[in-house]
């Protein structure tokens, strides 16, 4: 999952696992930006988003004796950030009286794409964020992983705590509420406007 | 682009679609999603909105709207730094720790010792103090300190090597503490005298406070200001305008202290005048016939004879007080015995809890009579009154843990969560929960203050007891699950006390779990405070270059691979 051309830090993660203070600072230099900005989709506020980054790397201090080096580091460490603000999130209990419920009820029927197109291309990216803001905590942690750190199905069902065939139905139902909030943002801004 | 409800159930549902260019498929359906696709023009549409939304998402996301917040920079050397300030306080406090134990015990022993024969007699003394290397206690003193620092230093060096290139915490550590050891006296108006018999003399007047240390201290002369002695005499026979603050085997004041006679040792006489109070930490204290002390008479230790006056209470803990003299203030024992002679006048109040009922001469003069009350050595915990005292106790720390919650919630959160960091919090409230009372110490006897020293125990104290809330907080959360918010913490935390209460209650054993949870959570509230004082990087100020471990891009139509 690292990015194309990108070496997995096995030495200096060797280093940090031995304890090697140097380490720790050239790992935290190299991921933190990622983590955070993880951190800061997936969780409400910046400072919730700055806290976690902080505690998924001293979580890490803790973890890394776990971590199988045959395996990418990247993914490894998204997936340790994804439970830490997924538990953090359930804690809080954001939304989730509305989300519990029905993941059973997949809407099956063909919507209309001409729709999809005009509102995907009339959107920025920033309204996208801003949209993103406005879902429920299992909706947006469900889209981060997926869009932002490429976590498989069985990953996202692991750390979401569902079975792996509900993944695709939590992804879509995120992407409607996405469109939704995208819609009524729109909306607002028209009423606004006349 | 309406649809009629036959036209719909020919295409392709959107959950399908989203498999399908998510790969979630298998191959055969994704077949047929493809076939299906290359016929149908408003599924074919459909696919390429989700993929093109699944793109935007992506990009959405990945986008650097925000620089990495100047406090996660900050952390970053913190992340460099931590371990390197742990071991460097670590061994800042052993050594510390050593030093002050060397310098709080060890002579005294050896004083004690002496007394009880063994000196210059005993193996230890024939190898070291009668030895071809005896030059005077200050010698010894020195050799000591300097094998003590070595030793120190290996260590230190063996278990840090790793770090210890980089340890410019340790090197500032270590620089810090040669400079202390090996700093020359200052230029100030203090003045340090050392050898055999450092004395100031009859004529001499000193301007300031004055420290001596060797085997026979004598102040003949007249010290404006402390004295502060450490040796195996020592002699007042002057004037001290200040406090006399001593350790050593034997304290005579013969002269006037105007001031406080604070002080640790086997025997005090005083024939003279001390001003104001007098504490004594060791066996025995004389108040002569011609002896004077203006204030209260405190004393931790063997038994104290008062044939002068004393100007007001006395506080005594320890085996027994004869009183032949005039106390102008009240008497508070608990002891042994207390026996008031003939020649005795006390004007206040006297609370004596002994063995036995004191022994009070007809001829003596009391302001009331005694209040004496049996001393009790049964075991506690058989006593009902025993469980009574628990559990108002264990409703007093709840009711303090309350406040501190309510007054201080992040910093009660943050400490909750230190106590997970087991290793650091219990290692480093070992060293704090041991070395700050030490240091504390040392700063009462020293140039430090008695304001600094005593400030810092009443810290360590009530550290002592927000370490056991803490740890309560963090046993509440392992029952009932972690929390973030802090009424729920208040919950967990009186769970947990409860429990950790009960656990203080087992006979024998209880207290290790009472001191244990006590400096598990002093170590815990130590991180969270070392955290706290981290110098803040100014706002604004750019995080460091960086190039980001992106993760790719994801979605890829197409049937997944077999």
């Amino acid at each position: 999952m690292s990015a194309p051309g990108t070496m997995e830090p096995t030495e200096v993660i060797a280093r940090a696992r031995a304890g090697d203070a140097e380490a720790w600072g050239q790992l935290y230099h190299d991921y933190a930006p990622a983590i955070f900005r993880f951190c800061r989709r997936a969780l409400p506020t910046r400072e919730d988003a700055e806290d976690a980054t902080m505690e998924v790397f001293m979580k890490l201090r803790g973890k890394l004796n776990q971590y199988d080096t045959t395996r990418s580091f990247t993914a490894w460490l998204y997936k340790v950030a994804a439970n830490h603000c997924w538990d953090s999130l359930r804690r809080r209990r954001t939304r989730q009286d509305k989300e519990t419920g029905d993941l059973e009820n997949v809407p099956l029927e063909h919507p209309d794409p001409s729709q999809l197109e005009r509102l995907i291309e009339q959107r920025t990216s920033e309204e996208v964020r801003k949209a993103l803001e406005k879902l429920g905590a299992r909706a947006r942690m469900a889209l981060v992983m997926r869009y932002y750190s490429d976590m498989s199905y069985d990953e996202i069902a692991d750390a979401l705590g569902v079975r792996r065939a509900f993944v695709g139905v939590v992804l879509l139902r995120a992407r409607h509420e996405l469109r939704q909030a995208l819609e009524g943002g729109s909306a607002l801004a028209a009423g606004g406007a006349s | 682009m309406s649809q009629t409800p036959e036209e719909k159930s020919k295409h392709l549902d959107e959950m399908t679609c989203l498999l399908y260019i998510e790969r979630q498929l298998d191959r055969a359906r994704g077949l047929e999603v493809s076939a299906h696709t290359q016929e149908c023009v408003a599924c074919r549409t459909l696919l390429r909105a989700m993929e093109r939304e699944s793109r935007l998402l992506t990009r959405a996301m990945l986008e650097e709207d925000e620089p990495l917040p100047s406090r996660l920079a900050q952390f970053q050397e913190k992340a460099r730094r931590s371990m390197q300030w742990i071991w460097g306080l670590v061994f800042g406090l052993a050594a510390t720790g050593v030093y002050a134990f060397y310098t709080q015990y060890i002579l005294l022993w050896q004083t004690q010792l002496e007394q009880a024969g063994f000196g210059g007699s005993n193996l230890l003394g024939l190898l070291i103090f009668q030895g071809t290397m005896w030059k005077g206690w200050q010698s010894v003193i020195t050799l000591l300190e300097v094998l003590a620092m070595l030793t120190l230093a290996g260590l230190g060096a063996l278990v840090f090597r790793r770090r210890i290139r980089r340890g410019s915490a340790l090197a500032l550590v270590f620089a810090g503490l040669c400079t202390v050891v090996s700093m020359p006296p200052a230029a100030s108006a203090t003045e340090f005298r050392k050898g055999q018999s450092p004395t100031v003399n009859k004529d001499e007047i000193i301007k300031g406070d004055i420290y001596l240390s060797g085997e026979r201290v004598k102040i003949e002369g007249r010290v404006e200001g402390d004295v502060f002695a450490a040796g195996k005499d020592i002699e007042i026979n002057g004037q001290v305008t200040g406090d006399v603050i001593s350790a050593g085997r034997y304290l005579q004041v013969r002269g006037t202290v105007d001031g406080n006679v604070r002080s640790a040792g086997n025997t005090a006489v005083i024939s003279g005048s001390v001003g104001k109070n007098m504490m004594w930490f060791g066996d025995v204290v004389t108040v002569e016939s011609t002896g004077k002390v203006g204030g209260s008479v405190t004393m931790f230790g063997d038994s104290l004879a008062i044939d002068g006056h004393v100007g007001r209470d006395i506080l005594f803990f320890g085996t027994g007080i004869n009183v032949n003299g005039a106390v102008e203030g009240g008497i508070r024992e608990k002891g042994h015995t207390l026996i008031i002679g003939a020649n005795a006048q006390v004007g206040g109040p006297i609370h004596f809890e002994g063995d036995k009922p004191a022994e009070v001469s007809s001829s003596a003069k009391l302001a009331s009579p005694v209040e004496f009350k049996q001393m009790e050595h049964r075991k506690e915990y058989r006593d009902s009154s025993y469980y009574i005292w628990q559990v108002i106790w264990a409703s007093a720390y709840i009711l303090f843990g309350l406040v501190l919650f309510a007054l201080m919630p992040n910093f009660s959160e943050e400490a909750v969560k230190a106590t997970e960091q087991y290793g650091a919090a219990a290692g480093l409230g070992i060293l704090v929960g041991c070395g700050l009372p030490i240091a504390a110490l040392i700063a009462c006897v020293t140039v430090v203050g008695l304001f600094i020293g005593i400030s810092t125990l009443f810290l360590w104290y009530a550290a002592l007891h927000f370490g056991q809330i803490v740890v309560a907080a963090l046993i509440g959360q392992w029952l009932m699950g972690r929390t973030q918010e802090i009424w729920p913490l208040v919950g967990r935390m009186v769970v947990g006390f409860v429990l950790l209460r009960l656990c203080t209650m087992i006979p024998h054993v209880g207290w290790v779990f009472k001191y244990g949870a006590a400096f598990w959570g002093i170590g815990a509230i130590s991180l969270v405070v070392y955290r706290r004082l981290q110098p803040v990087i100014a706002p604004g100020m750019p995080s460091g270059p960086y190039t980001p471990p992106l993760p790719p891009s994801t979605t890829m139509g197409g049937v997944q691979p077999a």
